[in-house]
């Protein structure tokens, strides 16, 4: 059996810790490029887009959780950029028996939920309820943020 | 302090108003108790007692008996702040006699309480002039008395001491066991270790009959909330909940008190068990020692015992719990149950905040104007504002909002303040403010907070800063201006 850890920790840090980390990455990208094209206006969504999430990636979890890792290192790979993560001691945990562990009907669903998650692919299902608590939680953080600068940056 | 007190007796509540305030003897605890509270209610400011007015006299009568079991010897202290304060004072001193520091009371209370609790340490510090003998036996009652609440709390701790006070239920307030407030009011009372200190051996016979429920053996303080719960359903379990389940949970409502405590009893079932012997399936057994590695189920009646199902069971197990989590941060999924159902649910709601973001992406994207940069220096010198001074989060943000609303020849103007780091800023920020924009600048307040990390971090090199100024302002190279010059640029 797995281990197992008592209470399920899906803390986040607070708020601010998000919007520091998504404004560094704002004007990390302000520096980098020129803002002003319009026509690149697909491509600076795309950079803000990302931005958002690898500032997420970072701030919510760093590399203590397996999506904000699998987050990281997709985005180091878009950026051709190698990341390598500590790896972390290997817990000891018997092997998984193949007994009947995955219900077909609950399969389907955690094969949707792997597709969105990042990072989901490699998880059992438990682990992808916790990763996904996690998740939700980090990007609901995320959005409260930027809906924030969105509307102190865009009054009207 | 004590005067008042005293005072306090001469307005006789209706009930067991006798006027024995000098009888040192239970009843006149008792009676003393009922004159205190309604006066201790007046005369304690709110937060002093938020608690301990609520009662009625008949409620502080139920302890007399406890109590003067409890202040055998005359109490060097009678609190000289109100009764609040005098009350808990009294229970720091029960709680001593118990070898329970009521320190914790502190944490415990919420917010409002813990003015209670510090005043009544203070107190406690306080040369407290020592009333006559008579009065030190009775003092402390009537302080106790004077604690509307603490009738309730004794109440919600009965259960602790129900069983082994039987005797003591009677010792004489005969009248006043019937007249207890309900156990409804319990709710908040139960938090108060000090109290279950108190409470529970000494308390629980006086409020027993206050309490519906059933016995329960005497629990430390710690489990309290958790005994109250088991208690109150019917069960008794002697696992103690994780240690941090008490504390968080005092400043909750009953309601949530019982769903940790609902989730810590499940947990302890759990708990139960896995940490048996493993024996029971016959294999992924192995000694408690490292109990991480392996979980230990034990079969249950009339289920399975092979390896395959327990193992299966244990990850249905681990799974439902995991749901119930999702559910809980997943709006809206209480109505939906089962797995299927909860995962789409949940499916939906991951990829409608994906969506959200990518939205909100798109707009940050076209909000990409000099605003951005208003903004940013609002930001920026917030930021120096905080780290200057340490916590100015709403003078900043109401400054913020007139910055906004700026033109960028005020961003220099901050820009030079900002660099200047120092206090200075607040009068010029504060020139720029004549339009207190309390628009939509709502999250500033919280975008402030988090400029006090950003202060901590110094990301950004000099350079970086008079880039994004843009003016070239030289400011001081100091780490601290770095810091606070996190130039949030767009």
């Amino acid at each position: 059996m797995a281990s197992a850890d008592k209470p399920i920790n899906t803390d986040v840090p607070e708020k601010d810790v998000f919007a520091l980390h998504f404004l560094q990455s704002l004007s990390n990208l302000r520096r980098q490029n020129t803002f002003d094209s319009p026509e690149k206006t697909n491509d600076r969504v795309k950079k803000i887009k990302k931005a958002a999430y690898v500032s997420m990636a970072r701030a919510a979890g760093g590399t203590n959780r397996l999506w904000s890792r699998a987050l990281l290192r997709r985005a180091a790979k878009e950026n051709n950029k190698v990341v390598r993560f500590p790896r972390r001691k290997k817990r000891v945990t018997c092997l998984r028996r193949r007994s009947n562990r995955r219900d077909p009907v609950e399969e389907e669903e955690a094969e949707r939920l792997r597709n969105l998650v990042p990072g989901g692919g490699g998880m059992g299902t438990s682990k992808l309820m916790e990763e996904t608590a996690h998740y939700i939680k980090c990007l609901s953080m995320q959005v409260k943020v930027m809906q924030c600068l969105v509307d102190g940056l865009a009054p009207k | 302090m004590d005067n008042e007190l005293f005072m306090n007796t001469e307005l006789p509540p209706p009930s067991e108003m006798a006027m024995h305030f000098e009888q040192p003897s239970s009843s006149s605890a008792m009676l003393n108790w009922g004159l205190m509270d309604p006066n201790l209610a007046r005369n304690s400011p709110p937060q002093d007692c938020f608690m301990w007015e609520k009662s009625t006299e008949q409620q502080q009568s139920i302890f007399d008996s406890a109590l003067s079991s409890l202040v055998s010897s005359p109490t060097p202290s009678t609190s000289n702040f109100s009764g609040g304060g005098g009350d808990g004072f009294i229970i720091r001193e029960l709680i001593g006699k118990l070898g329970n520091i009521g320190n914790t009371s502190g944490d415990i209370y919420g917010a409002p309480m813990n003015g209670n609790v510090s005043r009544s340490a203070s107190c406690y510090a306080t040369p407290m002039s020592s009333p006559p003998p008579m009065m030190n036996r009775t003092a402390p009652l009537t302080e106790f008395s004077g604690d509307p609440g603490f009738a309730e709390r004794a109440a919600k701790f009965s259960c602790f001491g129900s069983r082994s006070f039987n005797g003591r239920t009677n010792s004489g307030i005969p009248v006043n066991n019937g007249k207890i407030v309900n156990s409804g009011k319990l709710t908040r009372v139960s938090s108060t270790p000090a109290l279950k200190a108190l409470a529970s051996p000494e308390f629980a016979s006086a409020s027993r009959p206050m309490i519906p429920a059933g016995d329960s053996p005497p629990k430390l303080p710690g489990e309290f909330s958790r005994k109250r719960k088991s208690v109150s359903k019917g069960k008794s379990k002697d696992n103690p909940l994780p240690a941090a389940s008490p504390s968080p949970s005092f400043s909750k409502t009953a309601e949530r008190k019982e769903v940790s405590e609902e989730k810590g009893g499940k947990r302890r079932r759990e708990d139960e068990g896995e940490e048996e012997e493993g024996n029971k399936g016959g294999n992924d057994t192995k000694p408690p020692e490292p109990p991480k590695d392996y979980i230990h189920v034990r079969a249950r009646r009339g289920q399975a015992t092979d390896s395959h199902s327990l193992a299966e069971r244990v990850r249905r197990e681990k799974i439902g719990e995991r749901m119930k989590l999702l559910q809980d941060l997943v709006p809206g999924c209480n109505k939906v149950t089962g797995k299927a159902l909860m995962l789409d649910e949940i499916i939906n709601y991951v990829q409608s905040l994906q969506r959200q973001v990518e939205f909100l992406s798109m707009k940050l994207s076209s909000v990409n104007d000099t605003r951005l940069e208003f903004n940013v220096d609002a930001l920026v010198s917030k930021d120096a504002m905080i780290s200057s001074s340490g916590s100015r989060v709403h003078e900043s943000g109401l400054q913020l909002e007139s910055l906004s609303h700026h033109n960028y020849n005020n961003n220099s103007q901050l820009h030079t303040n900002v660099s200047s780091n120092n206090m200075m800023l607040h009068s010029p920020m504060k020139s720029l403010e004549p339009s207190a924009l309390a628009r939509g600048f709502t999250h500033l307040p919280t975008l402030t907070q988090f400029t006090d990390t950003i202060s901590q971090y110094q990301m950004f090199s000099e350079e970086d800063l008079q880039s994004i100024v843009g003016m070239g302002v030289a400011h001081n190279p100091n780490h601290e201006s770095q810091s606070q010059n996190m130039k949030i640029e767009l």
